[in-house]
């Protein structure tokens, strides 16, 4: 089954999937400004599977969000697929969001009143394509081994399985970008293995994975290490 | 299979909450249902008065002096009365300058006792050679004058066309059925004159009680203005030519009904302005309140790719769901409540009624939802609008 979307289109004007530059996120918290996310400079070429480590609180999942454009930066750009993202509508971001990027939480983030396979279809709604998504949602349940439980409801499924789902999810509008926080969190070695599998079978499809992660495992597969340290980046070297 | 749309989402979103939902259209339902009701309780005694003038045919009616009071309760609710005055009356009435056409008519109150069962009906004899109210019906119905056995009905009497009832011992024919007014009429049974003293006559026979009518008495004289005449002068003229009568006038049986009608519209006026303005508040609570336990996942909505537009059509798509089902609920429960309970809010109103014409009952349904609705998506607006302006790792984090 092909996971991805094809090699990409148009415009391919550098190799660079993700361009960071000069970002920072500050907060204003009471007198005190919070620095979550400091002059970071980075370049992801498409197709590479980074993974970013660091203590709680550095700073990972706001880089990831500031990858994704959830959240503007104080300062400096963002440029995904060579497109300045900050400088789109909403109607265009949330576009980009839906047909390039693929997002994974570090919290369960499943719809409560929708079940296993409504879950997973969800980014198919705001997408334009007019294909059935059905027949995909239930080949990603397959593949994320819930295939018998695909009219569950989260309430009814295991953290893990809530877990796999959500991958499923991800992976639903074909994206050529992953961002991933801690896919694997709470994970017992066997399911985090079949998960890195799926991960590294994408990546070898072309996709482009930066993936969040606390553990060793699933940090060591990955072509790059960065590590965050109070809002600063840098490269880890082998 | 079908993508999954924004309907589909609405409607899972408010499931998960069902008493929640269910008080929001309890209150819609309130606030709809008491617009719905009132509204179509007064629009039904403007047109029955509307109609039940237009049977009524004439600008003024002479009544003995004291009847003022029963004869338009006669008339609006048709509580059986009678007093009757000498016939030379008629004649006296007929001379006052502004007098057109004028045309006698005799109560007399019955116990229904034949297949119909509405207890008390007006028996009202008419002069076929003046009268102006039945005859014109009957030329445009029957083709033909009552025989002295037949009767012409009100609605509301539980007989039709052809069979017979029973009054005073006598048997009639109905003749025919009158169309409903809402008012008295409905309630009366019209016969000729001479008919009526032939009964009366032939009552200490064959009646139980026999009835206490004599040839020559009549109860009132409907009149009809000749053109230009103005109603006031015209009535204080009979009083003071015509000792012995009052006058009560077309429009004074309307406005006794207006004045009646308009406390209660008035009321209704405050109390559904209130019940609005406290769904309207309600639903927008509710709704800041959805929003806000929500926030976490309008962010991954966001996330996977939905706008700002998607968000905001989706929160308002749920409040429009629970108004117009509030609407819908409104709608049938007035509407059932004031079926059942017509009879007592009219007779302790003291109002005539008639339901109205089937395209104002869709009206009044239409507009009564359109308010559903429009209040649904006002309520819902402002927060609807601030979910949609979340940013998506702010709203993600804060929901945490
Ligand atoms: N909205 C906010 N207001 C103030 N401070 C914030 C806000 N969001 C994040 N921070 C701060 O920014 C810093 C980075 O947070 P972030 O969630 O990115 O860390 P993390 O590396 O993902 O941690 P963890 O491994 O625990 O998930 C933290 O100190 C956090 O308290
Ligand atoms: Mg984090």
């Amino acid at each position: 089954m092909q996971l991805s979307g094809g090699a990409s289109d148009a415009l391919m004007t550098t190799d660079a999937m993700i361009v960071l530059k000069d970002i920072s996120k500050t907060y204003k918290v009471g007198p005190s400004t919070v620095r979550a996310v400091e002059k970071v400079d980075l370049e992801i070429p498409r197709g590479q599977m980074v993974s970013i480590v660091g203590h709680s609180g550095s700073g990972k999942t706001t880089l990831l969000s500031l990858i994704g454009g959830l959240t503007k930066p104080s300062d400096g750009r963002v440029i995904i697929d060579d497109i300045n993202i900050w400088t789109l509508s909403d109607k265009e971001m949330s576009q980009l969001r839906n047909e390039k990027i693929g997002f994974s939480f570090q919290f369960a983030s499943l719809f409560p009143t929708l079940n296993a396979i409504d879950n997973v279809r969800l980014p198919a709604t705001f997408g334009s394509k007019n294909e059935s998504d059905h027949d995909r949602a239930i080949e990603l349940l397959n593949l994320v081994g819930l295939e018998d439980r695909i009219y569950s409801y989260p309430g009814q499924l295991s953290g893990g399985e809530q877990r796999r789902v959500a991958l499923a999810r991800t992976l639903m509008n074909k994206p050529r970008l992953i961002l991933a926080d801690e896919p694997t969190g709470d994970l017992d070695e066997d399911t985090e293995a079949d998960i890195l599998e799926i991960f590294r079978t994408i990546n070898g499809e072309g996709v482009t994975i930066v993936i969040v992660t606390h553990s060793r495992a699933v940090a060591s597969q990955a072509q790059r290490m960065l590590r965050m340290h109070r809002g600063l980046l840098s490269e880890e070297e082998e | 299979m079908k993508r999954l749309g924004l309907l589909y989402l609405a409607a899972q979103n408010l499931r998960r909450k069902p008493f929640r939902s269910f008080v929001t259209i309890a209150i819609v339902a309130l606030a709809a249902g008491t617009l719905f009701s009132a509204t179509l309780l007064i629009g039904s005694v403007d047109r029955s008065l509307e109609v039940g003038m237009e049977r009524l045919g004439a600008d003024l009616l002479v009544v003995p002096e004291g009847y003022q009071e029963s004869g338009q309760a006669a008339l609006i609710t048709g509580a059986p009365t009678s007093f009757y005055m000498d016939g030379s009356i008629l004649d006296q009435v007929k001379t006052v300058p502004g007098v057109d056409q004028a045309s006698p008519q005799l109560f007399i109150e019955s116990m229904v006792s034949s297949q119909c069962c509405t207890g008390h009906v007006q028996l009202v004899g008419y002069d076929p050679s003046s009268d102006f109210v039945v005859s014109p019906w009957l030329r445009d119905n029957l083709q033909r004058t009552l025989s002295k056995d037949e009767v012409v009905i009100g609605s509301l009497i539980l007989a039709n066309k052809g069979e017979q009832v029973h009054f005073y011992g006598h048997d009639f024919d109905v003749a025919g059925v009158l169309d409903a007014t809402g008012m008295g009429v409905d309630e009366s049974v019209f016969m000729s004159l001479d008919t009526a003293y032939l009964m009366a006559r032939e009552s200490a026979q064959v009646a139980e009680s026999p009835l206490d009518v004599k040839p020559g008495q009549i109860s009132s004289v409907l009149v009809k203005m000749a053109d230009g005449t103005n109603v006031d002068q015209l009535t204080q003229r009979i009083k003071t030519n015509v000792p012995g009568t009052t006058v009560i006038t077309a429009n004074e049986l309307s406005r006794s009904v207006t004045d009646r009608i308009s406390g209660f519209k008035r009321g209704f006026i405050a109390v559904d302005a209130i019940v609005w303005i406290m769904s309207l508040l309600t639903i927008a609570a509710i709704f800041s309140m959805i929003v806000n336990e929500r926030q976490r996942e309008i962010g991954l909505l966001r996330a996977m790719g939905s706008s700002r537009q998607f968000v905001f059509r989706l929160m308002l798509t749920e409040a429009v769901f629970l108004t117009a089902a509030g609407g819908i609920a409104g709608i049938f429960v007035g509407g059932a409540a004031l079926f059942i309970f017509k009879a007592i809010i009219t007779s302790s109103l003291g109002i005539p009624y008639l339901w109205p014409p089937v395209l104002t009952f869709v009206k009044l349904m239409a507009i009564t939802m359109i308010l559903a609705i429009v209040s649904g998506a006002v309520a819902s607006l402002y927060p609807a609008l601030s979910s949609s302006r979340l940013e998506p790792y702010a709203a993600i984090r804060r929901g945490e």
